[in-house]
């Protein structure tokens, strides 16, 4: 297990997102209302990258840029097709002011 | 789909001669007229535009949310570049359509309100024969709106919902909002995109839990106007351990420039559910068909995808299946003819996304005249759909050295116990197949035919015999005149 650090928490306000390279595993981290979200920057339909989709804060959700694919950001689970596997998800928690990631 | 004329009644004889007679008539006489535009309520410039999708979701009075969902779609289809692989698409001017024509004021549910241009048109193609005869309810689409719209009352006592999906989406929009796209999103290619922005008309379809529909249901689905855009959407679903059967039929007149029809279609089969969707695609040899059709299988449920794809210019349709569920069940069976002119890009999908699925896609492609014919698959089981069990067949028939067929299967396995079989052929027609019906007085063009006839039979015997005779008339008209 091992932690890193994406930002201070002040920098990821919510309804904002930014994508962190862990040990060359790209991840999400998402706020949703205050909730810290993340999840692997990879659509399990075609691995293409998937962060960067929109975010529905409201609906805690992200839409996969290339195919549509509706993902839910705390299961990691697709709400549409094409995709139909999860994708890894990831404990995102605040520390000392600073918002932390923990990946297998 | 122009069901057969009434035979049953007649001497076989009799019979026979008035099928010969209605044979000899080409496409353009017997699907390919057109009426006069006088009375029609609507018809879009041509071109696409922000303000044309504000308009088709302010003209339907729809809610914002769906108003919202079109705009979203606009800035997909407007980002995404034409496909560069399968047919050529570049011909394709997106400029030169009109994206939206209403016909008539409303969908009747009775062939008498239906304005008369309209009604005769569909008199021609038997449409409202058929449903007298041998269906349980029928949808006409005639441009970009349903014009008529009903189902047999008994289902519908049984709370069998069947509707265009504008209707639809007015009485019930909670459903429409919870299940419009999510087996299809509006960015899942091009040209879902363009149809998630324009899309008007289609069906939908809602069976309760259990209940059966004895009769298929049917959509005509007709474009008038030249330089069209149909853009239907359709929505079924069956819902635990129901059963339906859908037909769509489609024609357009011939004319000397392009037209545009690109559905999306959507299935849901909940546990123990059964749909069969048929399609018999007869459109004109001047129109586009990029259709995007999808479907969901839970456990235990079945979903068959008859694709008949006799028409148009260019097709390219890949009706796919997603077996959801354990012991899902999916079966396509495919056939595409194409003469001069003509591309048929068709096949399937199929993805084993449980254990214990099971599946089969049968597809068979006829290419005459230089005709162009493409068989494009895929096969996935994922990882975690043990015990999968899959078999692939695929033949092509080329009737002249001119014709084309090209294959392009895929098969992706993430399961070691898999049991997939891929069969496929490629095959001339023989000269001492000919030869032989030729000893025993056929000619040489009837010779053909019981070949072509033969080598489709597996896929036509899964229609209703209805339409399974007018599949072979249309095939025999298709190669009316082609030897020699």
């Amino acid at each position: 297990m091992a932690e890193h650090t994406v930002c201070k928490a002040e920098e990821l306000p919510e309804g904002s997102s930014r994508i962190v390279e862990v040990d060359g595993l790209e991840i999400g981290v998402f706020n949703c209302g205050g909730e810290l979200l993340a999840i692997e920057d990879r659509c399990s339909h075609d691995d293409g990258p998937l962060a960067e989709g929109e975010f529905d804060a409201a609906a805690c959700t992200v839409e996969c840029p290339r195919h549509g694919s509706l993902f839910d950001l705390r299961s990691g689970r697709p709400k549409t097709l094409p995709a139909f596997a999860p994708v890894d998800t990831f404990d995102v928690r605040v520390e000392d002011g600073e918002i932390k990631l923990e990946v297998d | 789909m122009n069901p057969p004329p009434e035979t049953a009644t007649l001497d076989p004889k009799i019979a026979e001669r008035e099928a010969i007679k209605d044979i000899n008539q080409d496409y353009k006489a017997k699907f390919g007229f057109n009426d006069p535009e006088t009375g029609y309520v609507f018809k879009a410039p041509k071109g696409l535009s922000r303000q044309l999708v504000e308009d088709i979701s302010e003209y339907k009075n729809e809610p914002q949310w769906m108003r919202e969902f079109r705009l979203k779609a606009l800035d997909h289809f407007l980002s995404r570049p034409v496909p560069q692989w399968g047919a050529d698409l570049n011909q394709i001017d997106f400029d030169n359509i009109h994206y939206f024509v209403r016909a008539s004021e409303r969908a009747e549910t009775s062939w008498d309100d239906v304005p008369d241009d309209i009604k005769n048109t569909f008199d021609k193609l038997g449409i409202p024969e058929a449903e007298r005869q041998f269906l349980s309810g029928v949808g006409a689409q005639y441009e970009s709106e349903v014009v008529y719209h009903q189902v047999n009352e008994k289902l519908e006592a049984q709370g069998v919902k069947f509707m265009d999906m504008d209707t639809a989406l007015r009485e019930h929009e909670d459903v429409i909002r919870e299940h419009f796209a999510t087996v299809i999103p509006a960015n899942d290619n091009m040209l879902a995109a363009l149809n998630s922005a324009v899309w008007s008309g289609g069906s939908f379809v809602y069976v309760p839990p259990g209940v059966k529909v004895e009769m298929p249901l049917q959509a005509y689905f007709r474009i008038n106007t030249e330089n069209m855009g149909q853009f239907e959407r359709t929505l079924i679903i069956a819902d635990e351990g129901s059963d339906v059967h859908y037909i769509e039929g489609c024609t357009a007149p011939v004319y000397s420039t392009d037209s545009l029809h690109s559905a999306v279609v959507e299935l849901i089969a909940r546990p123990g559910a059964r749909i069969r969707y048929t399609t018999v695609q007869n459109w004109s040899q001047n129109v586009f068909n990029l259709v995007t059709k999808r479907a969901t299988a839970d456990a235990d449920a079945t979903v068959e995808w008859v694709d008949c794809n006799l028409g148009s210019k260019v097709t390219m349709k890949y009706p796919s299946i997603y077996l959801m569920g354990e012991r899902a069940h999916g079966e396509i069976l495919s056939i595409a003819f194409a003469g001069n002119g003509q591309h048929q890009d068709a096949g399937g999908k199929i993805i084993h996304a449980a254990p214990k699925t099971t599946s089969s896609i049968f597809a068979k492609s006829i290419s005459q005249n230089g005709g162009r014919s493409t068989y494009r698959g895929l096969l996935e089981v994922a990882k975690g759909a043990t015990e999968a069990r899959s078999k692939v067949v695929c033949d092509a028939l080329l009737l002249d050295p001119e014709s084309r067929s090209d294959t392009y299967p895929t098969i992706r396995i993430d399961e070691s116990d898999a049991n997939v079989g891929h069969e496929a052929s490629v095959s001339k027609i023989g000269e001492e197949q000919l030869f032989y019906l030729q000893t025993h007085g056929l000619d040489e063009e009837e010779a053909s035919k019981m070949i072509v006839n033969g080598f489709i039979e597996p896929v036509v015997k899964e229609l209703p015999m209805e339409y399974a005779v007018e599949l072979n008339r249309l095939i025999e008209l298709q190669m009316e005149g082609s030897i020699g």
